[in-house]
């Protein structure tokens, strides 16, 4: 090897650091009560739109899982001037897209293309929005794919952990619900979607943002002039069962005979999206688990080798939320595994973490954050995230700020409030032969599950 | 409905260092973040036989450390200036980026140059990421339904090992990897003269240039590698297999052709004619199966690019009760309507419009022009196609996309794989596939996330590991 160039020996400084200019935004609200949220961003012939309602899968009927997903689907299958294959043609034709997704707390219409086409493309969103007929053809088309989806789906271990973590952390609590099922599909009708769609899709319940290369007067009349059919109405405000309360650690082994690996997941009650600890629980999650210099990813993974990746996840809903830690770990050290992440969940929770943690994770998160805002769809999500979860509308300005006001006593009280080893739900997807014995150790009971998701005496075969 | 478009120039500068290392800067001064993507012409097109993987095994260890950066340091020095990175392995090249706020440019030149000019290997080290491939192998193949089977596909396209083989490579090989096979490895393919340097995003064109010699003009160039041979004799190697998944719930089916090189006139038809066959709702043979016969659950499709050989390729999940005889057929039949008939006015337009559009769009991210800027110096050795390819792609004619779909898709010489689903049975302890055929360029049946679960979770993104990708 040569000789090392004294420069070499030392990380470098950094050179003189560049302003990030946050885009400006303005808000307006039209008569129907649609608010809207703009920012003009000409430095390429873009747009993108977002139309985010605030009704999401939570407000599924108990009886119908999955209806909001379902209506989502069948909203660009067909509209009283468009079938399902012209919505299909005409936006693909302009190099546009437009796809609707529904989430636990939202339900937006994402829409975007070349500037040049921004009326077609809006006239496009105005006509599935307020126009989709949910023709009986493409709903029994739905219903037998998904039916098929539900099939497929079970073969991921990933989707049996979610699974099994919602029911066990939400209960009677909507968010518990993942996915359709097989009865609900059998259920579901046309007049179903067609009254979730009128209750959830008001101008006053939904939130317009439009980021991109437009003028700011021409496209509101735009928007004005499209919706303006568009009548408010009361939305109503369901009330929700509160999750469980976890009293011990219980393990919760899906069965899978002959699985390559274990998926571990570990999860405590976390906080709603507004919560005031949400920024001291982002940088304890920076430091134990967000990335591939956290805690976990550096023990087991850059340790031990026990698998591909070893994470933390802060999930903060609007109405409650879960913090877990994961890792899809090989069979033969499932307990091993488990040993370590207790040994770091206990850390973060007995000891504060050092100046140079967090220094870093605040240097992480405020240097990451102009990188999530470099696109159009990183911007506008960003957009979708403060409008949907009620976030102050200068999030964005002060986000840096919130970041570098966290001190380590925040961290710690934060880790003894929501880290609760003892009283964890420990969920765990694997060959329940090879590591029962394994799992024994870190859970006060075992209960078994089969793939269908169905409990069952014990495990092995 | 076509309006008249025009896409921004994007300037690039390009030079060179006296040891060969190529250099590509764009400079744009929209958002304060600077993106490095090193590119190094090695990739699993490169590995001889038992040493399948070798090439990604090697991308693991070159974030273990080097002469003055510690071990696994890489990840810290990076996550604590604010910044993301990774590396990916395909058949044709192995890469290597970062994204962080401007002024940390320093910090990645110099990450980028210790470890092109001092990796540090050891058998520790060595064991370690043999063990965290193993589980990425496990995780994202062995124990997922259908991946290794589709994988299987490239294995009967191919006769020429070079072509035929895995990225992830198999269990065995991985086992038989040594720390002299990493530390030859090193000096063969990580030379400066066999790598490509490119920079984009809010720099100083000045300043980065001799930052960039600061940090690699003393790095030695080493001979030239041994030369690639990716020929391939003509025809399929096996036109027809079945392959028993024990994971897989319902049975699939895939479709494979062999199709020219990257850059060929003809691959420049082929995709797009592969866009009109099955990209998004309004494709061809979505509207024919999904919709239309209401025969097939999911289809999906698409291109593995190479340098040599390319592949096209489509993946079916039937409904239950449907033939996949009968699913093919309509296949067949859409191609010979596209081979004889050719593309209507209609989908022209629909063409030129996503050209427009996935060009517009990739130029919002400094790290996207960084990696295509060192792509096409790395390939073609000409950084400007990155402004210029897009009218290739707009002068290909209705005509030559029939002509070049008659060519190489209307033809019996394409591969047939059925996935079976495998009646359970009792697994051995730790499963082990020997010779895994695995490729993983592979748009796979995927099923979408449940719903909470794509919403849901942490507001950042989270910074990927190391990882095989696509292209």
């Amino acid at each position: 090897m040569m000789q090392t160039e004294t420069f070499r020996r030392e990380m470098p400084p950094p050179l003189q650091p560049r302003p990030l200019n946050l885009p400006e935004s303005s808000q307006t609200k039209l008569a129907n009560g649609l608010t809207l949220v703009l920012i003009e961003d000409k430095r390429l012939p873009l747009i993108n739109f977002r139309l985010a309602f605030r009704s999401g899968d939570a407000n599924d009927p108990a009886e119908l899982p999955g209806l909001s997903d379902m209506m989502s689907h069948l909203l660009t299958e067909g509209t009283t001037t468009r079938t399902s294959r012209q919505i299909a043609e005409e936006i693909e034709r302009l190099g546009a897209t437009l796809s609707v997704g529904s989430s636990s707390d939202f339900t937006t219409i994402a829409a975007s293309g070349l500037s040049v086409y921004a009326s077609e493309i809006l006239e496009l969103i105005a006509d599935v929005t307020l126009r989709a007929t949910f023709p009986q053809n493409e709903v029994d088309l739905a219903r037998e794919n998904t039916q098929q989806m539900l099939i497929q789906q079970r073969a991921q271990p990933t989707f049996l952990a979610s699974e099994r973590m919602a029911q066990v952390m939400f209960g009677a609590h909507p968010y518990s619900r993942i996915s359709p099922t097989s009865e609900m599909l059998e259920a579901l009708t046309r007049d179903d979607l067609l009254s979730f769609r009128d209750a959830a899709f008001l101008p006053n319940n939904a939130v317009m943002m439009v980021v991109g290369d437009f003028e700011h007067d021409s496209i509101i009349a735009g928007i004005e002039q499209l919706f303006s059919e568009w009548k408010p109405a009361e939305s109503s405000k369901p009330e929700f069962a509160a999750p469980p309360e976890l009293q011990n650690r219980i393990a919760y082994v899906i069965d899978r005979p002959g699985s390559a690996q274990s998926n571990i997941v570990i999860a405590n009650h976390g906080i709603t999206r507004t919560s005031p600890d949400y920024f001291p629980l982002l940088l304890m999650h920076t430091i134990l688990g967000a990335n591939a210099s956290s805690r976990l990813f550096m023990n087991l993974r850059e340790e031990k080798g026990y698998t591909y990746g070893a994470y933390s996840n802060l999930d903060a809903r609007r109405l409650t939320g879960t913090f877990r830690a994961t890792a899809e770990v090989r069979t033969a050290v499932t307990g091993a595994s488990l040993h370590e992440f207790f040994y770091e969940l206990k850390r973060i929770r007995d000891e504060a973490v050092s100046v140079d943690e967090i220094t870093n994770a605040k240097s992480y998160l405020t240097g990451v954050f102009p990188i999530r805002i470099e696109t159009q769809d990183g911007l506008i999500d960003q957009l979708v995230s403060i409008k949907m979860f009620d976030l102050p509308d200068d999030f964005l300005k002060t986000y840096r700020d919130q970041v570098n006001a966290v001190t380590t006593e925040d961290i710690q009280r934060v880790a003894q409030t929501y880290v609760q080893p003892d009283r964890a739900a420990l969920v765990i997807v694997g060959d329940a032969a090879e590591i029962t014995d394994q799992v024994k150790p870190y859970a006060e009971t075992i209960e078994y599950y089969d793939t269908e998701g169905k409990r069952k005496a014990e495990g092995g075969r | 409905m076509q309006k008249t478009f025009q896409v921004p120039h994007t300037p690039i500068k390009q030079f060179s260092l006296d040891n060969g290392l190529r250099i590509v800067l764009n400079e744009d001064h929209s958002v304060p973040v600077v993106s490095v993507a090193v590119y190094y012409d090695v990739g699993s097109r490169n590995e001889r036989e038992g040493r399948t993987g070798f090439a990604h095994l090697f991308e693991h260890m070159m974030f273990q450390g080097s002469e003055n950066v510690p071990k696994a340091a890489h990840f810290q020095y990076i996550s604590n200036a604010g910044g993301t990175m990774n590396g990916t392995t395909s058949s044709e090249r192995t890469n290597y980026f970062e994204t962080l706020p401007a002024g940390q440019l320093p910090l990645a030149l110099w990450l980028e140059s210790d470890r092109m000019r001092s990796l540090a290997v050891t058998q520790e080290n060595l064991d370690n990421q043999r063990e965290a491939v193993k589980e990425e192998k496990r995780l994202r193949y062995d124990n997922q339904p259908y991946v290794n089977g589709f994988l299987r596909l490239f294995e009967m396209s191919f006769k020429n090992p070079a072509n035929s083989h895995s990225t992830i490579g198999s269990m065995e090989d991985l086992d038989a990897a040594t720390v002299e096979d990493i530390q030859e490895f090193f000096r063969i393919y990580y030379a400066p003269n066999n790598a490509v340097l490119a920079v984009a995003g809010d720099i100083d064109q000045t300043e980065t240039l001799s930052l960039i010699e600061k940090y690699f003009a003393t790095i030695p160039s080493q001979p030239e590698p041994p030369p690639v041979d990716v020929a391939e004799p003509p025809g399929v190697a096996v036109s027809q297999d079945a392959y028993l998944d024990k994971l897989a719930p319902v049975p699939a089916f895939a479709l494979g052709w062999k199709i020219p090189e990257r850059r060929s006139p003809d691959f420049y038809s082929l995709s797009l004619a592969s866009h009109l066959l099955f990209e998004g709702e309004s494709a061809r043979l979505y509207q024919k199966l999904v919709k239309g016969e209401e025969s097939v659950v999911q289809i999906q499709g698409g291109i593995d690019e190479r340098r040599g050989p390319s592949g096209l390729f489509i993946v079916v999940i039937p409904k239950p009760d449907r033939e996949g005889a009968q699913i093919r057929d309509t296949i067949f039949e859409e191609i010979r309507q596209l081979a004889t008939v050719g593309p209507s006015e209609e989908e022209m337009e629909k063409l030129r419009n996503n050209l427009f559009i996935a060009s517009v769009r990739s130029r919002q991210s400094s790290l996207y022009r960084a990696q295509q800027l060192a792509e096409f110096t790395l390939y073609d050795n000409e950084p400007e196609l990155f402004n210029t390819d897009l009218q290739t792609y707009l002068d290909v004619t209705a005509a030559q996309i029939r002509d070049s779909v008659a060519q190489y898709l209307d033809t019996d010489d394409r591969v047939l794989l059925d996935i079976v689903p495998a009646p359970q049975e009792v697994p051995p302890a730790s499963p082990q596939e020997p010779g895994d055929p695995d490729q993983p360029t592979s748009p796979l049946p995927q099923i979408p996330a449940p719903p909470d679960e794509a919403s849901a979770g942490s507001p950042l993104p989270n910074t990927s590991q190391a990882a095989i990708e696509s292209n």
